[in-house]
């Protein structure tokens, strides 16, 4: 019926399709007022057909990427295509009706083109709080229903016509209605922006044009990923892994294990043997979170934006080859009405895990071990005049080493991609300040060829009493090294009050609604990645450099690289002893 | 009256020189040479000299000099700047080495962090003391250690540093901190390059503030050096003219300024254009305008409002992954170019850009081992471009070359004619130009409808048509003289300094207490500006000033500029301030919440000045219609439409005033051509622009 697009149409389409996405995230994040969407860019923004395919969507955090098709299957349990009118708004945030979790609230519009519905515009945001049993975010509590409102696909707008009741009742449920409020704002402003673009777009192009061409994208992105499944030697993969505990249940591990089945063009992603669901809100929505994982793992090594020169659309064609599969009441998939907020450091760790396991078989494209975790801090208090303030904060971590270059230090690795909060502006609003933000200087990077990136350490002083929550993770289980490269370091979190002068504890990655009191500071010290390959092959200039920037010691670069020093008098202290060096290296290699 | 404009690009150095007589004749002269990239004095020099030659005059006559240089963006992208030395503040070592915390790819692992990869200071370099600042006031928690100071400046004169750069948390509260600091290192390090970061830019966000001044300590010494260079061959080629530099936000600044201030002069280059575009716009009596400056590898694109030039929003402005808060013209540039090379993708898809065959090898058609087809290509195959007026003939091209790279690398491949396949890079890549125009425009609340497209560059007339109708422009601009547009929009800027203090205010609910504040700095930053536009000799009465602040609603983290009404601030003017806010937002974002509180974050005032305007000649007037004194010859050339016209060439340097040439026509000149597709008319304009517009609209 439909008769193939020409390639020239095609990719034209193709680009205003990228345009229009990215047009989305854009108004979504600068005119939101919560500094978790304005600054950390914690939103997804696209466009969808019918079937709920993704046809674009903007490269903001990878999360969100993928995640928006959940919540449109799951919508059509309470709104059949049928009942859709032209300016409806529906939001979403219902985990076990596909969302991504409860505080990232989904924002659908229906696109009618000549009266005809034609497809979807929605986004979805993190919002700062949703009236949950804790400000911000929780991890201890009893089930889904403590997570906050669930709003399980209603209407906000009917036809164009808001409704004031529901608007009323969202605004009366959250801690903070002024940053809520606006940012649902801003959601529907950019999911009408998706609606015009793509109702001109048809216009430009014809209907039947522009949805044949968006299939045809979706084939393209298809082949591309079995193109590359398909050079992966077929067999099965596992890699195991585990974490801390489940933030109430202290001491007990929670594995973690992933097997990759490769066959032909095809994967599957088996989570069997991971724990099984836990009582707090530890757990992972399945449709919204667990397989968006493992699509994000996918494209990232094997279609990687950096070492592949085209532009592959972002699109469901590139989710098609991937099977997921978690087991009915496990951790990545579990039985309403369980919580599942807090689900982050899981999936960050299935990404992780998949790359160990195909490691052996992808070696130019795999990482060393990722710190692949996520310490999610939520702080709050209250205001003079009974007003809540609430900050949630992503601290980065690290990334392993690669095949050609160290791992980045001090950065977003994984399924996370915000920003942070820059601290001049956080201290000119809110009673805390920042008494430390650099790189950990406490430990070693993870020694290699290409050694592991450096954690972050941060330290954040209430100046108030408050409430803390912090979501996070790797306190136990090391970052590993590979093909012959050092582990890199678990995370540290540390409590001292700068007042009282109490000595620093370290406490457990998870605690939930902590009390704070005037002076507390709380240190996170974040996982530093492994390294990659022998350490004994890493260029000595690149150890020296390690040595002037004040990451490693003359000692550790003599016993874990073979590489020997020489003072000189330059103002910098040392310089490379070649000689020793390779005759140090080649004493260690016999050995 | 003797002015020259001389604007450097990457492979040539285009110069314009104009004579304004006693009895007010006036002459223009233009010249082209290759730029000297290991020094670009050299050419500058070699230009002018040459030049004069050409206008018979003596280097010794020129009385102005104004230029624009790619010096300092080349710097920072290739890194070859200043070793600098950090001091700051005490548990904050790594701020320019954590950036935002955001990688720049989201789907990659083997990704690049290029402020971690090359950074512009290295982490031995940056040294920590004691001092602290607090929020929300500036008060002192702790005092600056001095003696700190002075060691890690000593340490600095060690290594042999040239460069050191002085950021402290806060600093934008409460500069005495940075200002001590400074002054140690300054007398520790005489012939160092030194700067704090409430200096150049006086900001909040420590990460932005600070890697402006790294940039600013990173370029600078070199950049000076530079200056100094292009003064002293100035002086030994006998030209004691004054000299003034383009900056990044369209005015010029005097040497002394930028080489104190370098973080200025990265758009020095692309912001003659725009200055240049604006100018020609005027001349055709269009104030609306959209230019789009196509070179061989790149593209920029920028926005003319009301005969105002669009400055960027200051959270945008980065230079190579790394964030540069000052004043930049908006302009966008993306990979698509006469260089961009086409090719079929591993998957089938027909690619074109961003690589590109620059000026080595070059085009397929250039014949110097290039064998990878380009845009230029394409329009060679379809017969746009003829080989005798390919840069004045003085370039030999092959169009057998263009067709096979054409046929072997895109048309069998993908089962087109070689036709088709030329057309298609053409299509693709006017493509990405146009969507690049709309996020620019239509993505900013601005309908092209209402506006002209100038495309200009070398490039620029060969696609200026067909993106006028994909963009649906009210007309196309091709400027008298396309491929030195920037070096013409030198002789037209003016001196333009800005100077900035944050200072948060609500408007709203401001008290008298506030607006007096508000007054003050608004005061000391104007002193400061008239200081500056003082020392270059413009009188108290030339001197002009434009009051900025930054606005955002409280808790919004994105600000918008706002232009402040005149006189003293009040509780009447912040009530102004509010709707003018509300208009720029809803322009911005298509919203606007009027029951919501905004906040001043950011004082500007911009002191400027008017000056000497470049005059062209008026042409005789024509009006004819295909004038047969100006046609050349015919030949066969294909249109977008892919039907291919014998098609008549007309000398541009003959059509005259209120000419018309109806398309299909191609109109040569040196250095550029300019497409008149069937259905459309090119009319001259008095100076020799020519309007295109359909031919339905003409007249």
């Amino acid at each position: 019926m439909s008769k193939t697009i020409d390639p020239i149409t095609l990719q034209v389409i193709g680009g205003a399709l990228h345009a229009i996405a990215e047009q989305m995230g854009n108004v979504l994040y600068r005119m939101s007022y919560s500094s978790i969407i304005r600054e950390s860019q914690d939103l997804g923004a696209g466009l969808f057909d019918l079937d709920y395919n993704t046809l674009c969507e903007s490269d903001s955090t990878p999360m969100h990427i993928g995640s928006i098709p959940g919540y449109m299957r799951g919508i059509e349990k309470s709104i059949p295509k049928s009942d859709w009118h032209e300016g409806d708004v529906v939001i979403h945030n219902h985990p076990y009706y596909g969302a991504s979790h409860s505080p990232d609230i989904g924002i659908v519009m229906p696109i009618f083109y000549h009266g005809e519905l034609v497809g979807f515009s929605a986004n979805t945001a993190h919002h700062l709080d949703i009236g949950a049993a804790t400000p911000g975010l929780i991890i201890d509590v009893p089930d889904v229903f403590a997570e906050g409102m669930l709003l399980n696909g209603l209407k906000l707008f009917e036809a164009g016509k808001r409704n004031d009741t529901l608007w009323r009742y969202i605004s009366g449920n959250t801690r903070v209605p002024g940053l809520v409020m606006r940012d649902l704002e801003a959601q529907i402003a950019s999911a009408e922006l998706g609606v015009k673009r793509y109702c001109e777009l048809m216009d430009t192009y014809g209907r039947d044009t522009v949805e044949q061409a968006a299939k045809q994208l979706m084939d393209y992105s298809e082949t591309m990923l079995r193109r590359e499944i398909a050079k992966i030697p077929d067999g099965d993969y596992t890699a195991e892994g585990f974490m801390d505990d489940d933030g109430r249940t202290r001491g007990v591990r929670l594995p973690i294990k992933v097997t990759v089945r490769v066959r032909g063009d095809d994967v599957e992603v088996d989570l069997t043997g991971s724990s099984p669901q836990v009582p707090t809100a530890f757990n992972v929505p399945f449709e919204g979170s667990t397989k968006v994982a493992c699509y994000f793992a996918f494209r990232a090594l094997l279609l990687d934006t950096y070492t592949h020169q085209e532009y592959i659309p972002q699109n469901e064609g590139s989710f098609r080859p991937v099977k997921v599969t978690a087991p009915l009441g496990s951790i990545f998939n579990p039985i309403a009405p369980a919580a599942c907020e807090a689900r982050f450091n899981q999936i960050q760790r299935v990404v992780d895990l998949i790359i160990k396991a195909l490691a052996p078989v992808l070696p130019d494209k795999c990482t060393a071990g990722n710190a692949a975790c996520l310490s999610f801090a939520s702080y709050s208090g209250l205001r003079d005049n009974g007003d809540y303030w609430v900050l949630i904060e992503v601290n980065e971590a690290a990334m392993g080493a690669r095949p050609a270059s160290d791992g980045p230090d001090t950065i977003e690795e994984l399924m996370r991609n915000t920003r942070n909060n820059p601290l001049e502006d956080l201290g000119m609003h809110l009673p805390m300040i920042c008494d430390r933000y650099e790189i950990r200087d406490d430990v070693f990077p993870g020694a290699g060829e290409y050694r592991g990136g450096m954690g972050v350490v941060k330290s954040q002083r209430f100046l108030t009493p408050g409430f803390m929550t912090h979501e996070s993770d790797r306190n136990e289980d090391t970052p590993w090294g590979i093909f012959g490269g050092h582990e890199g370091a678990t995370a540290i979190v540390r409590i001292e009050n700068a007042t009282s002068g109490q000595p620093p504890r370290d406490v457990d990655a998870k605690f939930s609604g902590m009390r704070a009191e005037l002076g507390d500071v709380v240190t996170y010290l974040s996982p530093c990645g492994g390294g990659y390959g022998h350490p004994l092959n890493r260029d000595p200039a690149k150890v020296l450099d390690d040595l002037l920037d004040g990451y490693i010691t003359p000692d550790h670069a003599r016993d874990v690289y073979g590489v020997v020093f020489q003072p000189v008098k330059n103002g910098y202290g040392w310089g490379l002893d070649h000689a020793a060096t390779e005759a140090l290296r080649a004493r260690m290699r016999a050995a | 009256m003797i002015r020259v404009g001389v604007d450097v690009g990457g492979t040539f150095t285009d110069l314009v020189l104009e004579q304004v007589e006693a009895g007010g004749k006036q002459r223009v002269f233009t010249h082209k040479v290759s730029s000297t990239i290991a020094d670009q004095s050299i050419a500058v020099v070699q230009g002018v000299v040459e030049l004069c030659a050409i206008a018979g005059v003596q280097p010794g006559q020129i009385d102005a000099l104004f230029h624009g240089t790619t010096v300092a963006t080349n710097i920072v992208i290739e890194r070859n700047g200043a070793e600098v030395g950090m001091i700051t503040t005490r548990g904050f070592r790594d701020i320019l080495h954590m950036g935002r915390h955001k990688r720049p790819h989201n789907f990659s692992l083997q990704f690049d962090v290029p402020w971690q990869s090359a950074p512009l200071i290295k982490r031995r370099n940056r040294i920590v003391v004691d001092e602290r600042i607090l929020p929300p006031t500036g008060r002192v928690e702790t005092a600056l250690a001095l003696d700190q100071v002075e060691q890690a400046a000593e340490l600095f004169a060690e290594r042999g540093l040239d460069a050191v750069m002085i950021g402290f948390l806060y600093s934008f509260l409460n500069p005495d901190h940075e200002m001590k600091a400074a002054e140690v290192v300054r007398r520790v390090l005489p012939n160092a390059f030194v700067c704090a970061s409430s200096e150049v830019v006086n900001t909040i966000r420590e990460y932005e503030r600070f890697s402006t001044a790294a940039m600013n300590a990173y370029i600078g010494p070199k950049v000076a050096r530079y200056l100094d260079n292009l003064k002293r061959r100035l002086a030994e080629a006998g030209v004691n003219a004054y000299v003034r530099i383009m900056q990044s936000n369209g005015g010029v600044t005097t040497v002394e300024q930028a080489s104190r201030n370098p973080v200025g002069l990265l758009l020095s280059g692309p912001a003659g254009g725009v200055i240049g575009g604006r100018w020609t716009g005027e001349a055709c009596d269009q104030r609306e305008i959209i230019t789009i400056d196509i070179g061989g590898t790149s593209a920029d694109i920028s926005v003319i409002r009301g005969g105002e030039l669009t400055i960027k929003n200051p959270r945008d402005t980065e230079v190579a992954h790394m964030p540069v808060l000052v004043p930049m013209i908006d302009i966008d540039a993306i990979g698509a170019g006469g260089g961009s090379i086409a090719y079929v993708d591993s998957g089938g898809a027909f690619r074109v850009g961003p690589k590109s065959a620059g000026a080595e090898p070059g085009p397929a058609c250039y014949g110097r081992g290039g064998t990878q087809p380009t845009v230029t290509d394409a329009q060679v195959v379809l017969g746009r471009l003829d080989a005798e007026h390919f840069l004045g003939g003085g370039l030999h091209i092959d169009p057998a070359l263009s067709e096979q790279a054409i046929r072997v690398h895109l048309a069998e491949p993908l089962g087109l004619s070689v036709k088709d396949a030329a057309l298609g890079v053409l299509r693709i890549i006017n493509n990405n130009m146009a969507l690049a125009i709309a996020s620019n425009s239509v993505a900013r609340g601005i309908d092209p409808r209402n506006y002209s497209l100038m495309a200009f560059g070398g490039a620029g007339p060969l696609h200026g048509v067909a993106l006028g109708q994909m963009i649906a422009a009210k007309n196309v601009i091709s400027p008298l003289h396309p491929g030195i547009t920037a070096a013409m929009g030198l002789l037209v800027t003016e001196p333009r300094y800005e100077f900035t203090q944050s200072s948060l205010t609500i408007l709203q609910s401001g008290s008298d207490a506030d607006f007096a504040t508000v007054n003050a700095v608004f005061d000391r930053l104007q002193a400061e500006a008239a200081a500056q536009l003082a020392a270059d000799g413009i009188a108290p009465e030339g001197q002009r000033f434009e009051r900025i602040a930054e606005c955002r609603y409280v808790g919004q983290g994105f600000e918008l500029r706002v232009a402040v009404p005149d006189g003293p601030f009040t509780a009447a003017t912040a009530q102004e301030m509010a709707r003018r806010f509300f208009a720029v937002h809803r322009t911005e974002y298509g919203h606007a919440f009027e029951d919501q509180a905004v906040q001043m974050v950011t004082l500007r005032v911009i002191g400027s000045s008017r000056s000497d305007t470049l005059r062209l000649p008026v042409l005789d007037k024509g009006g004819r219609r295909n004038p047969s004194e100006a046609a050349l010859y015919a030949r066969p050339t294909t249109f977008d439409d892919g039907e291919t016209i014998q098609t008549p060439r007309f000398d541009r340097l003959k059509l005259r005033a209120q000419d018309t040439v109806a398309g299909p026509a191609v109109i040569v000149q040196q250095n550029s051509t300019t497409i008149v597709p069937p259905g459309f008319v090119a009319t001259v304009m008095k100076l020799g622009d020519l309007v295109i517009a359909r031919a339905s609209q003409e007249g």
